[in-house]
């Protein structure tokens, strides 16, 4: 049954732009937080410490979803990717770890000098090394670097994700969460009325947007020669998703240039989905190119029929509770300070 | 350096090793927070509360390292044992991904209940507890269920070595699920209770002996004791029905080495399946036949059933094995004695000197007992990944730089693992929250975290 194939793919990649938007502004907020300079640095990384959610435990769960998405739906395309990306996956796992331990241990009394100077350096760095290497896992997959015949592909791949193709997509990666993250705190600084901050945040959105701009025509340029199951499906069949991405993103831009920033956060997600949107219509039919399709690598049809009920039970139980999470906080969008004052009152 | 079978299996060792120390207390302490507010609310005391507080302080921290490390072990599963994910993800993913749902919950409601202290009435603020109570059983039961399905792999059938008439949750409900999820779920309640106890018992030994410490030990006393007979009897359960669904596990575990009726038991000792003996240990003649079937003679398979490259590591198995049925009754000994010396008092909470010490070492015993349990079901398991289907060693990943890998993991649980406990150490020398009712509830308002903010 292939629409239990397209529906579990479609499922787990709505998972995969909810897992880039909202641990894209978590990552984004950590780059921000080595990358920041300027007169008010400490301003800003006061209110980077403040957005980064309260619920980065909730974000992270949307990657092991994916993550056992493949497993249950699409087992071949998991064991596939886990032997031939080891070690991407590895040092993305690590970053993941570390970044998370870090923000756990950062907010924890009485912060004294040695340890949260070494914990901050260690979020930083490790919010630099997740998204870089999910972005070149990402090439990876897409440029066709995993082959599988009869069930067996590469193991241990090293050049496949330091291409240029896949070294331009892993910054495009780090910028895209720049941006996110840069656009959503203008919406944080708003909200405290610091204008010095809106306008820093304003400015590095832009910028971060420019360079993910000029990256992903690179990215383009590039994916025809070495991602060319990508470019020639662009160009069959997903020129206008391409071309959506193009209009939000200088939507986004001018949202930002006008200083309409809940529009322009608006705008930012939806380029995202529209950008990982675009990368999947384009690379249909395959789910590993370049050999294997969705249909070919789909679990038996009861297996996937009961991923998707239970998805669907799931997600009746998951959206009053989300209701309820966002009722309570409704007022006061300002849940991640709460957090860190109520931490320091210990 | 080692073969990646031998890497990837010490990676996976101490992923679950570190992770199962946090899944307890994710799954064990929300029901202390929820039972120590409930009774602060129900008997206006502020003592419980400053104890449910300082509770959820360290839960903070110690939910945030369970959540990373179980990312780990979720990832692990392919990057280590790709074939395993590659053979049966169409079997068993199913249950992962919903426990994705629980776990989902158990956030949600953990951030209402971390951050909307000040936000909810109180008895809300209790209420929301619950969820998080509920949601730690199911994801445990879940992915319990998911371990026990590779121990008696069920909802499919094998044609020339090809699964197919799939079925994800006949495979979530084989035969060993309701006996390992239940034995598990208690685990969670004996070691985080029989853990906070331990914690009190240590701080009234130091002298502290006030109401805010025997709070605290007499709820941990409360949990693990209430939890620990349960614990003991579901043992029991699960001992039988893996003499039916994994026999030669059983047999390792008992040191039964030669099929035989009238078997001994064997307590301890150092068991040699190739010569029959089982060294060192204390014999008590026709005990195993009569503890499975209560008849004296009655007859037990022995290892000799099987073929020898098919037995698992028999003594490491029936050392861990006893050494965890041990730590339960010692555990259980110290409860009876609490409880009883409890009532004997007129309902104050024993002092006794010699007492609080047993209570201090049953919480290392409580996750010795943890440990090892995890080690009898996962060395009692070998050579198999999913039993007498898939080998572990067609499982692992081929990936080159499997040993760097283990090299790296081993130094972040080791970091991870210092710089916690010296966090938690300073959370416990750090002052206590306030004991007065007015001073916890109070709305101490958004103005003051807005104007902080904002500055």
């Amino acid at each position: 049954m292939e629409i239990y194939a397209y529906a579990v793919a479609v499922l787990l990649w709505l998972s995969m732009i909810a897992f880039a938007v909202l641990g894209g502004a978590d990552f984004g907020g950590g780059i921000w937080n080595v990358l920041f300079f300027g007169r008010n640095v400490k301003e800003a990384r006061s209110l980077i410490r403040g957005a980064l959610g309260p619920v980065w435990e909730a974000n992270n769960v949307w990657l092991i979803y994916i993550v056992v998405g493949l497993y249950t739906g699409f087992p071949i395309v998991a064991a596939s990717v886990a032997n031939a990306l080891f070690i991407p996956l590895t040092l993305a796992l690590i970053g993941f770890v570390m970044r998370g331990a870090a923000f756990a241990f950062r907010t924890q009394p009485s912060r004294t000098g040695g340890m949260s100077t070494v914990w901050g350096l260690g979020f930083g760095v490790a919010s630099l090394l997740t998204p870089f290497m999910f972005g070149a896992i990402a090439a990876a997959v897409a440029s066709g670097a995993i082959p599988v015949r009869n069930g067996q592909g590469p193991v241990a791949l090293i050049g496949a994700w330091l291409t240029p193709f896949a070294l331009t997509v892993a910054v495009i990666a780090l910028a895209v969460s720049a941006t996110i993250a840069a656009i959503f705190l203008t919406v944080e600084a708003q909200r405290i009325d610091s204008r010095d901050l809106m306008e820093a945040f304003r400015l590095r959105a832009l910028i971060a947007l420019g360079v993910t701009a000029l990256l992903g025509l690179l990215g383009l340029f590039l994916s025809i020669s070495e991602a060319p199951v990508i470019w020639h499906g662009m160009l069959d069949h997903g020129w206008w998703a391409v071309g959506i991405t193009m209009l939000i993103g200088i939507g986004t831009a001018a949202a930002l240039f006008f200083r309409r920033y809940k529009l322009a956060r608006v705008l930012i997600v939806m380029e995202v989905a529209a950008f990982l949107g675009a990368w999947g219509i384009s690379q249909l039919p395959y789910i590993l190119p370049p050999n294997l399709t969705v249909v070919q690598a789909a679990s038996p049809p009861t297996t996937m029929r009961e991923f998707l009920y239970s998805a669907l039970v799931g997600l009746l139980v998951l959206l009053p509770s989300f209701w309820f999470l966002f009722h309570v906080f409704k007022f006061q969008m300002a849940v991640p300070q709460v957090h860190e004052e109520e931490v320091k009152e210990g | 350096m080692f073969s990646n079978l031998v890497a990837a299996r010490a990676q996976m060792g101490f992923s679950l090793i570190f992770h199962v120390v946090f899944v307890v207390l994710g799954v064990g302490l929300p029901l202390l927070l929820c039972l120590a507010e409930g009774l602060a609310l129900w008997r206006k005391d502020g003592t419980w509360l400053a104890l449910s507080r300082q509770w959820t302080k360290a839960f903070t921290v110690l939910f945030a390292i369970g959540a990373v490390s179980g990312a780990v072990v979720e990832f692990e599963i392919a990057l280590l044992w790709s074939g395993l994910v590659k053979n049966a993800g169409a079997i068993i993913g199913l249950p992962f991904a919903l426990e994705g749902f629980a776990f989902f919950l158990e956030g949600i409601f953990l951030g209402v209940y971390l951050f909307g202290a000040k936000r909810l009435s109180p008895v809300a603020h209790w209420l929301t507890s619950i969820p998080i109570v509920i949601s730690g059983i199911v994801s445990a039961w879940f992915i319990t269920s998911a371990n026990s399905w590779m121990n008696s792999p069920a909802g499919f059938q094998l044609v020339n070595g090809k699964a197919i008439n799939i079925d994800p949750f006949a495979a979530i409900l084989n035969p060993n699920t309701p006996f390992e999820t239940t034995h598990m779920i208690l685990a969670c309640y004996v070691t985080a209770g029989f853990g906070a106890a331990a914690v009190y018992a240590v701080g009234m030994l130091r002298g502290k002996r006030d109401g805010y410490h025997r709070r605290g030990l007499l709820l941990g006393m409360l949990m693990g004791g209430a939890a620990i007979p349960l614990q003991i009897i579901s043992g029991d359960f699960n001992a039988r029905s893996l003499e039916q669904t994994q026999p030669l596990t059983y047999a390792a575990m008992e040191g039964v080495t030669r099929s035989g009726f009238g078997k001994p038991l064997y307590i301890g000792g150092i068991v040699d399946p190739a010569s029959g003996h089982v060294w060192y240990s204390i014999q008590i003649p026709n005990g195993e036949s009569l503890l499975s079937h209560f008849d004296l003679n009655s007859y037990t398979k022995g290892m000799n059933a099987f073929p020898s490259s098919l037995w698992p590591p028999a003594a490491v198995i029936h050392l861990s094995f006893d050494v965890m049925v041990g730590s339960a009754f010692f555990m259980l000994l110290v409860a009876v004695v609490f409880w009883g010396l409890f009532l004997k008092n007129k309902r104050a909470v024993p002092e006794n000197k010699w007492l609080l010490w047993g209570t201090v070492i049953t919480g290392p015993a409580a996750y010795i007992a943890l440990e090892l349990g995890w080690i009898v079901t996962e060395e009692g398991r070998q050579p198999w990944i999913s039993y007498l289907w898939l080998l572990v060693k067609n499982a692992v990943n081929p990936a080159q730089w499997m040993n760097v890998s283990l090299v790296v993991f081993i130094c972040i649980y080791l970091v991870l693992g210092t710089t916690l406990v010296v966090l938690l150490l300073r959370l416990a020398r750090g002052p206590k929250p306030s004991e007065k009712w007015e001073d916890l509830l109070v709305d101490e308002g958004t103005t003051k975290i807005k104007q902080e903010v904002g500055a």
